[in-house]
């Protein structure tokens, strides 16, 4: 334990600071709690997301350099994101840059060109759940709790890119690939690839019951398509909903704030429209460890969440 | 080239004889099926060879067929058939254009999970090689404009012009965008939520955090949709990242 660094660069991406503030709260709370260190990485800039990689490559991964700059300059080899998409986008640019020579040499001189100091050395990219649980682990989790949430069946939902491409996301060492550098190599802190665990864990310590959630752990919510492909979008969460109620859950824990934003939403739509077995709520898993470490519901924002989880949580005494 | 893709055979092409009767001999059940051959002699090799030269679209030639990717895929799964990964590999590399284009209607389908590059054999970066194929076709006028391609021009904007995204916005310029009535304040042109001609399920969520009186939440929302947060020190960067878009092609089409 303790390989990525207790204090890293905190790259908390544009929905952390708007409609998904919550998660932005209870990471704090749940930080500070387990003894580790944000640094808000100064004047960073949207990752592109999954949308502006259709759209341009180089531009993304200016888009990305940047932000890696930034964390250059506050001193950090490490960033550290909550959100699948922007941890996506950063660990994509930083794939591409390691491996390609030419796209390395052009983005550092278009940083100069835009007045950023160009990268001397790349900064790996982190998702939260894994530095949570590598810095601190299930053990420090166990310490904390003060409230532990007993009888609280959680359904623990990784969402897409929290473990995939192995490429980005280095947890998969694959032999295929003509180019030797090329070869993804996996990370010793990366959660399982297939069946990630690392949610699972960190709140079974505080006292949650996770209920089998495959396949659907990491199903597509949608993603960038949660606004422009409505149809598919709704189908997927509708599954997702379903396999969790059927499945005896009480809560939906999530880990991005686009999953999360599209769950809630197409949750909604989808009782609108009559459609059986949807109603599971949502809650950022760092909402729940944050009520289990005994904050209040108001301390983690639980009234942000749109699909409203606190009868749930009132009703097993934990909120 | 020898067809070995079922959906390469058009069914105008396929016939079928009830009874089919030679020299004499009633040979109908064995040999009543009949396809016409189909003579393709329009490939277009340049299109291959423009995604190999792209860097995310460099690793399309490592794919040897077998179909894990398409395998995986929740849109190929859960949604339409037709949307096959593997396929679309195989006819971008034989260059057969216009086999591509029939498919136009499903290939933007992708929600870029990325189950198909996780699980490739052959170290194929198959969703990106699958956006590159769709950006190639965008250029040269291939395929019509899809609504993802909207939404990622409208989005890549957002961030262009204030190096951040702001849900808000960019949810009720989505929403405008669909042919709904937002009702704009007079001064800075910035859309209101609650009244104008949204989408039911849209109001009703919009509504949530006023009955809970969720005050800090619709402050700072608020607060947010008025003034757009802002990257600080943006402009010069700006400049920088629309002229590397603009050499891309990508806010032409
Ligand atoms: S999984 Fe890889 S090698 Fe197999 S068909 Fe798909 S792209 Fe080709
Ligand atoms: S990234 Fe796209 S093509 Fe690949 S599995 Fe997901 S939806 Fe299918």
């Amino acid at each position: 334990m303790g390989v990525i660094g207790k204090r890293v660069a905190y790259y908390p991406g544009c929905s952390l600071e708007g409609a998904a503030r919550a998660y932005d709260v209870s990471t704090r709370i749940v930080a500070r709690e387990l003894g580790l260190e944000l640094d808000y990485l100064e004047d960073y800039n949207c990752c592109g997301a999954m949308e502006s990689k259709n759209v341009t490559f180089m531009g993304t991964m200016l888009l990305n350099a940047r932000n890696m700059s930034l964390a250059r300059k506050q001193g950090h080899d490490v960033i550290v994101a909550p959100c699948n998409g922007c941890s996506f986008s950063l660990q994509r640019a930083e794939y591409f840059l390691e491996t390609d020579k030419s796209v390395f040499e052009r983005v550092n001189a278009l940083l100069r060109e835009g007045g950023v100091d160009p990268l001397d050395k790349i900064p790996h990219t982190y998702h939260i759940l894994e530095w949570f649980y590598h810095e601190a682990g299930p053990q420090k989790v166990k310490e904390k709790t003060k409230r532990p949430l007993r009888g609280l069946k959680v359904a623990n939902y990784y969402g897409c890119l929290y473990t995939r491409p192995h490429f980005y996301a280095r947890t998969y060492a694959h032999a295929g690939g003509q180019d030797e550098d090329a070869r993804p190599r996996k990370r010793d802190t990366a959660d399982d690839d297939e069946h990630p665990y690392y949610m699972n864990a960190l709140l079974e310590a505080a006292g949650a019951t996770s209920v089998n959630f495959e396949p659907m752990h990491t199903q597509c919510c949608g993603g960038p398509h949660s606004l422009s492909d409505e149809m598919v979008s709704e189908k997927f969460v509708m599954m997702i909903l379903q396999t969790a109620k059927r499945n005896g859950a009480d809560i939906i824990a999530t880990e991005c704030p686009l999953c999360h934003a599209s769950l809630e939403m197409y949750r909604h739509r989808l009782m609108m429209k009559g459609v059986p077995d949807v109603d599971v709520p949502a809650a950022y898993f760092t909402q729940l460890l944050g009520l289990a470490f005994g904050y209040s519901a108001n301390d983690v924002k639980l009234k942000d969440n749109l699909s409203d989880p606190l009868p749930v949580l009132k009703r097993l005494g934990l909120a | 080239m020898a067809i070995h893709e079922r959906s390469l055979v058009e069914p105008e092409r396929i016939l079928r004889k009830e009874r089919l009767v030679i020299d004499g001999i009633d040979v109908s059940g064995d040999w009543n099926l009949i396809i016409l051959p189909r003579v393709i002699n329009d490939y277009d090799l340049d299109f291959a060879k423009e995604i190999v030269n792209s860097p995310d679209g460099k690793t399309i030639n490592q794919c040897y067929q077998c179909s894990y990717c398409t395998a995986s895929c929740p849109v190929h799964n859960y949604w339409d058939e037709r949307y096959n990964p593997r396929h679309f590999i195989h006819l971008a590399r034989l260059g057969l254009i216009d086999e591509l284009q029939k498919r136009a209607d499903v290939m933007w389908r992708c929600v870029s999970c990325h189950k198909c590059t996780h699980r490739c054999p052959k170290g194929v970066l198959v969703e990106e090689v699958l956006k590159v194929i769709l950006r190639t076709m965008a250029k040269r006028g291939l395929i019509e404009e899809y609504p993802s391609k909207k939404f990622d021009k409208f989005f890549t904007e957002q961030v262009l012009e204030y190096g951040r995204i702001e849900d808000g916005e960019l949810l009720f310029g989505w929403i405008e965008k669909q042919g709904y009535k937002v009702v704009k304040d007079p001064i800075l042109r910035k859309p209101i939520p609650f009244i104008g001609e949204t989408p039911e399920w849209l109001k009703q969520l919009t509504m949530k955090p006023i009955k809970s009186m969720n005050i800090g939440f619709l402050i700072l929302n608020a607060k947010h949709m008025l003034f757009h947060p802002r990257t600080k020190n943006w402009n010069k960067f700006k400049h920088v990242l629309r002229k590397v878009m603009e050499e891309e092609g990508a806010l032409a089409h």
